[in-house]
């Protein structure tokens, strides 16, 4: 009885003409039988979209001509099967299918019914078949289900059911296939479990259940296939697995099973499929297994397995598929691995194997796919590789295998995928690696390579990625790359090549990725770079290229990283790289470039780091640089000749680390606003023309005091008070610096061995690391702690040459040692007057003969001819300022007492110190650093 | 070996939805997972590809000599959806930006396992839930910038442990109890704080107790 029919007889009543229609028509619905009044409630619960069910009348008298249902053929016919699959179908499963107790088959999936399984089903006792599955069924399993002890298959995977499986599951004593893959099931397998005799298949795999595999799972003894991959499943493995004698599949990857694999796993002697992947397995690879004689597929990868792969694995005659990558497999690979003659896949990348490859995997005619990355292997790649007709993907990438790369590589096979990169391979690219056209990726960076790319590979239409980096690779840039429509890298850093870069570059319009950095390409870049419009990359730095940088570049609007420093690039900037919206890192340092820093640079407002230090770039810093919210690695605009003020809005890069803006002509303050630069690690505004006072917060008042030198009037924090005159007040001039003489005054005096202070410094002339991996080359010393005004041209590398020496080699030592070979103090002050001389006259200890032999003879020398004058001093200092050459001129009266021939005549350490600290306050305007730091007052005020 | 997870699913029955899951490093994994859990209307994340070795030639990500990422660029980039665990990983990662997105969702505390983190930016998204505790583990974190979300529960006192600490910002959510003063807490101003409406003051050391309900009920 329907309630669309009893309705409309409610509202039919009273209309006497009508009546007797409606009651017609309720007659026939009690004309249908009760199996057709259950599927018509069914109906009612259902949203049928496509009117699939149009012929489910209430007019019939039986259901049995509806569409998917079939009834028995008895004199009283009975619904029996109902098959509802791929009928888009939404709505809910009414509970009215229970009315049904004759269902022996029932299939809805493949529809869109949501809703609960509802509980009536377990009144269906005959019920043998029933799926459910691909739907968006929810809620949990009914335990009711358990009372369908006819049930053999039950499938109602990929829903969205969820709860754990009840243990009255235990009781479908018929079951033989248990199917509920990718739902949200939970908790732990039931242990009633054991009870399914039948049971042959069970797949539950893309759940989240949790537990260890019941050791009752030994009862399922007619399982074929254990399915439970990606789950949570944890604990061991039962050995009892062991007893399932007819298993042909055991797949329980990406779980987290942990414990050994079970040696009983060698009694599942029917095991063609063992999937333990993705979990926590240790220990070693049972020998055991070998006893898998229909094994195809072995795949243990990703466990932290480790010992050696057994030598028996060639036992594992019909295997075709080994995986035992990323363990901590130890050993060689057993060469037995060749007598698994239909073997098409070996991976055993990630590991920590050692020895050769063995040739004798050349015999493996079936072999696609060889994989065995990323171990300690050493030797050659086995020549017979070439004549392996099948293989598609060989990667044998961060080993150490030398050699040449077999020539006839490629020849035979249609190569796919080729990595041999992080090797010690030598010789020369095989000339056929792309014969058959099938090429995708070539990567053999960081190998010994050397030659010219072969034409075999230039002409290979099928290759996306190029990757040579870091080799020894000579010739043109290969304009034959450009007419490759498929590549999406071309990766050529490090290698030889050289020439220009060909217009015809712009053909790569696939071109995502373009390196040809530290080579030797000369000329101008060509404007067809502008036709790249797929570049995302773009790094051609440290080549020897000139001219301007082709305006054309900002048509490559996917840019994230333009890279073109340490070149000869010259002229002014594109005023359009501003609309190079994606850029994240700009970097332009050390070339010729001129001209102003364009305004529009301020757009950029997903770049982290901007690099522009080493050019000759005039003018003002725009204000819009303040505008780039992203900037964090680095705001580098040293080494310009950038005039004006500093903007304050800079102020406004909150995110920012490193702002250098030393070595140019600015003026002015450094900006208030600054103070709210308040991740700023580092900073640098030395060299310029700054005044007044530094920003008051902590970060500028504790910053070294390198950052601000070779102003004009900066004062504030390590530079002193601000009330007077700055340069007038040495002591407070030198707050920071101070701490570390003493610390070098204490370590002396403590009587710490010279060659401690030959350690410190050489730590103070050290840039810092911070620094140094900020500038890069571009600006050596200006972040270090040198106070040595150097002139132009001088590098820190030429500087340290001189600090080389050892405390103890020959113009070091005092000459007393060489007769009594005793260390005093007193030859400690020799050395150390020799360092002295050193720093101040900038010649190694070491003189050529007719010059004396030794820088003590030298000096003695050149001030009995010349007396003391500034010639003796370093010609590499910037000698302008009387007061240095002063101070500097007495201090070599100190080094000179200290290198006395005799030891008697010496000074102590406890004197030397007093004298240069007297040296300091003699000259006034000096500080107590300045033996180390000469100039610091010179350079305060140089400009 | 890129591909071979492939094959292996291929064989083995389960849904195809899963064959993204490669044998790329666990790196490239942990990416990928982030990959999977948002939304990425901009493309942004297109050459994220599982397939690859590492993930170095990712866009938006950079990797150190070893091939070990360090940075993560994806601020400002119309992201939506959730943090993943997975992210814990990383454990090289310097610098960890996803600020002015809109993500949802909490703070994974697998994040404390990024023992190389400098900065960690999740600034102006719709995260919510609570600061991870956890977070006090990143020893070497410079910059925690984790305001404009939506976080509730108080500020982990753990974090006044991370001695490197140069800048917290917690301001714009809905954190609740005392500000911690102690360690490296002592030196940030109320700025970092602003704008958490049950945020009562600073701790008074030995009269309110940290843990006392307070404004967290």
């Amino acid at each position: 009885m329907s309630v669309y029919f009893r309705s409309s007889g409610v509202f039919e009543l009273g209309l006497a003409g009508i009546l007797l229609v409606t009651i017609l028509l309720i007659c026939t619905t009690e004309g249908l039988n009760s199996d057709g009044q259950h599927l018509l409630e069914l109906k009612n619960g259902l949203h049928d979209e496509f009117n699939h069910l149009q012929n489910w009348k209430s007019t019939d008298q039986t259901p049995c001509s509806w569409t998917g249902v079939s009834c028995t053929s008895d004199y009283e016919p009975v619904v029996w099967s109902l098959d509802l699959s791929s009928k888009n179908l939404s709505g809910t499963l009414s509970p009215s299918i229970g009315g049904l107790v004759n269902l022996r088959y029932f299939d809805l999936s493949y529809n869109e019914i949501k809703g609960d399984i509802p509980k009536e089903i377990g009144n269906c006792s005959l019920l043998q078949y029933f799926c459910l599955n691909d739907n968006q069924l929810s809620g949990e399993i009914p335990a009711e289900l358990g009372k369908l002890s006819f049930l053999e298959r039950l499938n109602i995977c990929n829903n969205q059911i969820s709860g754990s499986l009840p243990e009255e599951l235990g009781r479908l004593s018929s079951l033989v296939e248990f199917v509920a893959y990718t739902n949200r099931l939970t908790g732990p397998l039931p242990r009633s479990i054991k009870n399914l005799k039948n049971l042959k298949t069970i797949r539950a795999g893309q759940n989240q259940i949790s537990g260890s595999i019941p050791a009752e799972i030994s009862g399922c003894r007619s399982l074929k296939l254990l399915g439970l991959a990606q789950n949570k499943i944890g604990g061991e493995l039962p050995k009892e697995l062991g007893m399932l004698g007819n298993l042909t599949e055991l797949i329980l990857w990406e779980n987290q099973i942990s414990g050994f694999i079970p040696k009983e796993l060698g009694n599942c002697t029917n095991l063609e499929t063992l999937a333990l992947y993705a979990n926590a397995l240790a220990g070693p690879i049972p020998i055991e297994i070998v006893n898998l004689k229909f094994l195809k597929k072995l795949y243990l990868y990703r466990n932290g397995l480790n010992g050696t792969i057994p030598r028996e694995i060639g036992n594992l005659s019909m295997a075709t598929e080994i995986d035992f990558s990323e363990n901590f497999l130890t050993g060689e690979i057993p060469t037995e691995f060749s007598k698994i003659k239909g073997l098409r896949l070996l991976y055993i990348f990630q590991n920590q194997l050692t020895g050769v490859i063995p040739n004798e995997l050349s015999i493996l005619r079936n072999m696609i796919k060889l994989d065995l990355s990323i171990n300690y292997l050493t030797g050659p790649i086995p020549f017979g590789f070439q004549y392996l007709t099948e293989m598609v993907q060989l990667q044998l990438f961060g080993n150490s295998l030398s050699g040449g790369i077999p020539q006839g590589l490629g020849l035979y096979s249609k190569l796919w995928v080729v990595d041999f990169s992080d090797n010690n391979l030598t010789g020369r690219i095989p000339p056929h690696l792309c014969r058959h056209s099938n090429l995708i990726l070539l990567n053999l960076d960081s190998n010994r390579l050397y030659g010219n790319i072969p034409t075999g590979v230039l002409n290979c239409q099928t290759l996306v990625q190029l990757r040579l980096v870091g080799n020894k690779f000579t010739g043109g840039f290969p304009s034959e790359l450009c007419k490759l429509v498929n590549l999406s890298a071309i990766e050529l850093n490090q290698n030889r090549f050289t020439g220009p870069v060909p217009p015809e570059i712009g053909n790569c319009r696939r071109l995502q990725r373009l390196h040809i950095a530290n080579n030797y390409f000369t000329s101008e870049l060509p404007k067809e770079l502008g036709n790249l419009s797929q570049l995302v990359t773009f790094n051609a730095s440290s080549n020897l290229l000139t001219g301007k940088i082709p305006p054309e570049v900002v048509n490559c609007k996917m840019l994230q990283r333009l890279d073109l420093s340490h070149n000869s690039f010259s002229d002014a900037l594109p005023d359009e790289l501003g609309t190079l919206l994606q850029l994240e890192l700009l970097r332009l340092s050390e070339n010729n470039l001129s001209g102003n820093i364009p305004l529009a640079l301020g757009n950029l407002s997903h770049l982290t780091e901007l690099q522009m230090g080493g050019n000759s770039f005039s003018g003002r810093i725009p204000p819009t640089l303040g505008l780039l919210s992203s900037l964090q690695i680095a705001m580098n605009l040293s080494y310009n000749n950038l005039t004006g003020s500093i903007p304050p809005e800079l102020g406004n890069l909150n995110l920012l680390e490193f702002l250098l803006l030393n070595n140019n002509h600015l003026t002015g303050d450094i900006p208030k606003t600054f103070e709210n630069l308040s991740s700023l690690l580092g900073c640098n505004f030395s060299y310029n023309d700054l005044t007044g006072s530094l920003p008051s917060v902590s970060l500028f008042q504790n910053m070294a005091i390198s950052s601000f030198l070779g102003n004009k009037g900066l004062c504030g924090g390590p530079l002193g008070d601000c009330s007077g005159d700055p340069s007038s007040d040495p002591q407070k001039n030198t707050d920071a610096p101070r701490g570390r003489i003493i610390t070098i005054v204490a370590s002396v005096v403590g009587g710490v061995s010279l060659i401690l202070i030959i350690v410190i410094l050489y730590l103070m002339r050290r840039p810092t690391e911070t620094a140094s991996a900020i500038h890069e080359k571009e600006n050596p010393y200006s972040e270090s702690d040198i106070y040595f005004p150097l002139k132009d041209g001088f590098t820190f590398q030429d500087l340290s040459k001189s600090m080389s020496a050892v405390a103890g080699s020959y113009g070091y030592i005092a000459p007393e040692y060489a007769y009594t070979m005793k260390v005093t103090e007193k030859c400690d002050i020799y050395s150390y007057g020799v360092v002295l001389l050193e720093l101040l006259t900038g010649k190694t200890p070491v003189q050529p003969l007719d010059q004396g032999g030794d820088l003590v003879t030298w000096a003695r020398h050149y001030v009995r001819d010349h007396s003391l004058t500034i010639g003796i001093l370093d010609d590499r200092l910037d000698l302008e300022d009387q007061s240095t050459i002063a101070h500097m001129i007495s201090v070599l009266k100190i080094a000179l007492l200290c290198t006395s021939m005799s030891p008697l005549d010496r000074p102590s350490m406890r004197e030397v110190v007093l004298m240069l600290i007297e040296s300091n306050e003699r000259e006034g305007n000096l500080t107590l650093s300045s033996t180390y730091d000469f100039p610091l007052k010179d350079d305060i005020s140089r400009k | 070996m890129a591909s071979c997870a492939v094959l292996h699913l291929l064989v083995l029955v389960l849904p195809s939805i899963m064959l993204a899951l490669t044998d790329a490093n666990l790196e490239g994994d942990a990416l990928y997972s982030l990959r999977r859990a948002v939304k990425d209307p901009g493309h942004v994340l297109q050459s994220w590809d599982p397939n690859l070795v590492d993930p170095c030639t990712w866009f938006h990500v950079t990797c150190d000599g070893d091939n070990r990422v360090t940075r993560l660029d994806l601020g400002n980039a119309n992201l939506s959806g959730s943090l993943v665990p997975e992210l814990g990983k990383l454990i090289r990662l310097q610098y960890l930006e996803l600020y002015m997105n809109e993500l949802v969702g909490p703070i994974p505390k697998e994040l404390g396992n990024l023992k190389s983190l400098v900065s960690l930016d999740l600034y102006d998204n719709n995260l919510t839930g609570t600061i991870p505790a956890s977070l006090s583990k990143l020893s070497n974190l410079k910059f925690l910038r984790l305001n404009g979300n939506r976080l509730t529960g108080r500020i982990p006192r753990e974090l006044t442990k991370l001695e490197s600490l140069k800048i917290i910002d917690v301001s714009n959510n809905d954190l609740c109890g005392t500000i911690p003063t102690s360690g490296s807490f002592s030196k940030f101003t109320e700025e970092s704080f602003v704008n958490n409406s049950r945020l009562e003051g600073p701790e008074l050391m030995g009269f309110v107790r940290y843990d006392a309900a307070g404004s967290c009920k």
